[in-house]
């Protein structure tokens, strides 16, 4: 029989848990509110910085100027063949647990970015409006380009990482779960695929993640995901931006949750750089017009484009930290209610026993009385 | 009379400014900038100032702490970096930012200390001179 002294002993325990999981879902909750007011302020900013780069792109397909972040498709394509310059992805997350799916969710979509190996069914972000998620389309337009280094091109790499993948998808249970994901970034541990694909990460969770898989950080961020600061997206732009003028990488990709409503925040990628020009004539309007840049095109977009840059990796940033905080919330949340549950069938449990345990002894009093009459 | 929609942005407040106007003057990195309604497509970066924005026979002001324009015909978007209407503006604040400004410059100019960040200094300087002004206080 249970013992009742364990039993008053794991009640106690699990209202201590409730006790911490229900101060944290407070924490978070406060913050969150922080966090969302700090986005909604950076929405419209962000978003007109957006539309503004559509309408300058859209007009600047065709002209004699040429800028190093802006590229055709062509162009790139043939950087590609020449050079052997690396992918660079940026993966924000948090730097804390207890965030329920939050963490996991960034790593998988992390994975399935990274090692996208143009076989990949559908992501699980279907951004119908996201007329900037270039990974793919460029990854597809590079996939039959053979590179004329291909002893440390990073095209090589990707053929063996499209094995590694295929392996993967051929395993029954491998269906594209997070599962599968997991064992094909150890495959890559041992090749060399990830000489190829350098990593920024914003997050102590994401830094040990990718860093233990054997992935190359070149910066990492820690202690900044729940209040993110312009100056490190700054910091982290111009670093990029640096790589990128000196050819050291020719892709950067940005992978961070977008964060929807307090119940859903969609992990999302987007490409940064380069900026190709042939997406924004398909997805605007063809501009006849025009602009006039003061002083001139090119101190115009030295400016604006690292500016943007930016703008873009703080506004993830801000994504990032409302969904982690969400999540915490609903995590905790949870967890409260369940200790409640949990405490409400202990209770119950106790009291069975106990009364078991007085029946036992008023039948063992009756019974000695019988025995003496 | 024909307007065009001035649209002001930052990036931690969100719309600032959003309202048709009749005419806005502006100084951007090469010099002062007059947009009508019907401009032609622009785009420029600005330095920190204050905004003139006519509406009819009415003039108001608006500090920016530098940023990007883009004009077309019907609407002008500004990303500033900040951005403040007269009656947020703190005098008190602007001023002593003002004098810690010029303090600096001016040990600067006296010792070329390589500790002062000098570029940073004259932006303080403009900023807070333009907040002043939009106060109503002009200063030199």
């Amino acid at each position: 029989m249970a013992n009742l002294q364990n039993i008053r002993r794991r009640i106690r325990s699990v209202k201590n848990i409730q006790k911490i999981t229900n101060a944290m879902d407070m924490i978070a909750r406060s913050r969150f509110n922080a966090a969302r007011d700090a986005l909604l302020s950076n929405m419209p900013y962000v978003s007109k910085t957006k539309e503004i780069m559509k309408r300058v792109m859209s007009q600047m397909r065709g002209q004699e100027y040429e800028h190093p972040f802006v590229k055709t498709r062509e162009d790139l394509i043939a950087s590609h063949t020449n050079g052997d310059g690396k992918f660079l992805f940026i993966v924000i997350a948090a730097d804390k647990g207890l965030a329920g799916s939050f963490t996991s969710n960034v790593f998988k979509s992390a994975h399935d970015t990274i090692e996208y190996d143009g076989t990949d069914i559908i992501n699980s972000v279907e951004n119908e409006d996201d007329s900037e998620n270039f990974h793919k389309k460029n990854f597809d337009a590079l996939k039959d380009v053979v590179p004329m280094r291909s002893s440390n091109s990073k095209q090589g790499k990707q053929y063996t990482a499209t094995g590694g993948m295929a392996r993967a998808n051929a395993h029954p249970s491998g269906a594209a779960n997070s599962g599968a994901n997991l064992s094909v970034a150890r495959e890559y541990h041992d090749a060399d695929y990830v000489d190829g694909v350098e990593l920024i990460t914003v997050g102590r969770k994401a830094t040990t993640h990718f860093s233990q898989r054997g992935y190359n950080i070149i910066k990492s961020f820690s202690g900044i995901s729940e209040r993110p600061n312009y100056k490190y997206a700054r910091e982290i732009a111009d670093l990029v931006l640096e790589r990128f003028k000196t050819g050291e990488i020719i892709d950067v990709t940005l992978i961070y949750t977008q964060f929807k409503s307090a119940i859903s925040c969609i992990p999302s990628s987007v490409t940064l750089l380069p900026i190709i020009t042939d997406d924004f004539v398909q997805g605007g309007e063809n501009l006849k017009e025009e602009y006039i840049y003061e002083p001139d095109v090119v101190s115009i977009l030295n400016d604006f484009l690292p500016h943007r840059l930016a703008t873009r990796i703080y506004g993830a940033m801000l994504h990032s930290a409302a969904s982690e905080l969400s999540s915490r919330m609903n995590a905790m949340s949870n967890a409260t209610d369940n200790a409640q549950e949990l405490v409400g069938r202990l209770n119950l449990f106790y009291n069975k026993v106990r009364q078991a345990g007085i029946t036992n002894e008023i039948n063992e009093i009756v019974g000695g009385a019988n025995a003496l009459e | 009379m024909s307007t065009i929609l001035l649209e002001v942005a930052t990036p931690d407040k969100g719309e600032v400014f959003s309202k048709e106007i009749g005419m806005l003057i502006v100084r951007s990195i090469c010099g002062e900038l007059g947009i009508l309604p019907k401009h032609a497509r622009l785009m420029t970066e600005l330095v920190p100032h204050a905004m003139r924005i006519k509406d009819g026979g009415a003039e108001s002001q608006l500090f920016v702490g530098g940023g990007f324009m883009e004009v077309t015909p019907d609407k002008i978007t500004i990303l500033a970096d900040s951005a403040e209407k007269p009656e947020e503006i703190d005098t008190e604040r602007a001023r002593a930012a003002m004098n810690r400004a010029q303090e600096r410059i001016e040990n600067f100019k006296q010792s070329h200390d390589e500790q002062i960040d000098i570029g940073r200094a004259e932006a303080a300087l403009a900023r807070a001179k333009a907040r002043l002004l939009v106060k109503g206080e002009h200063i030199g």
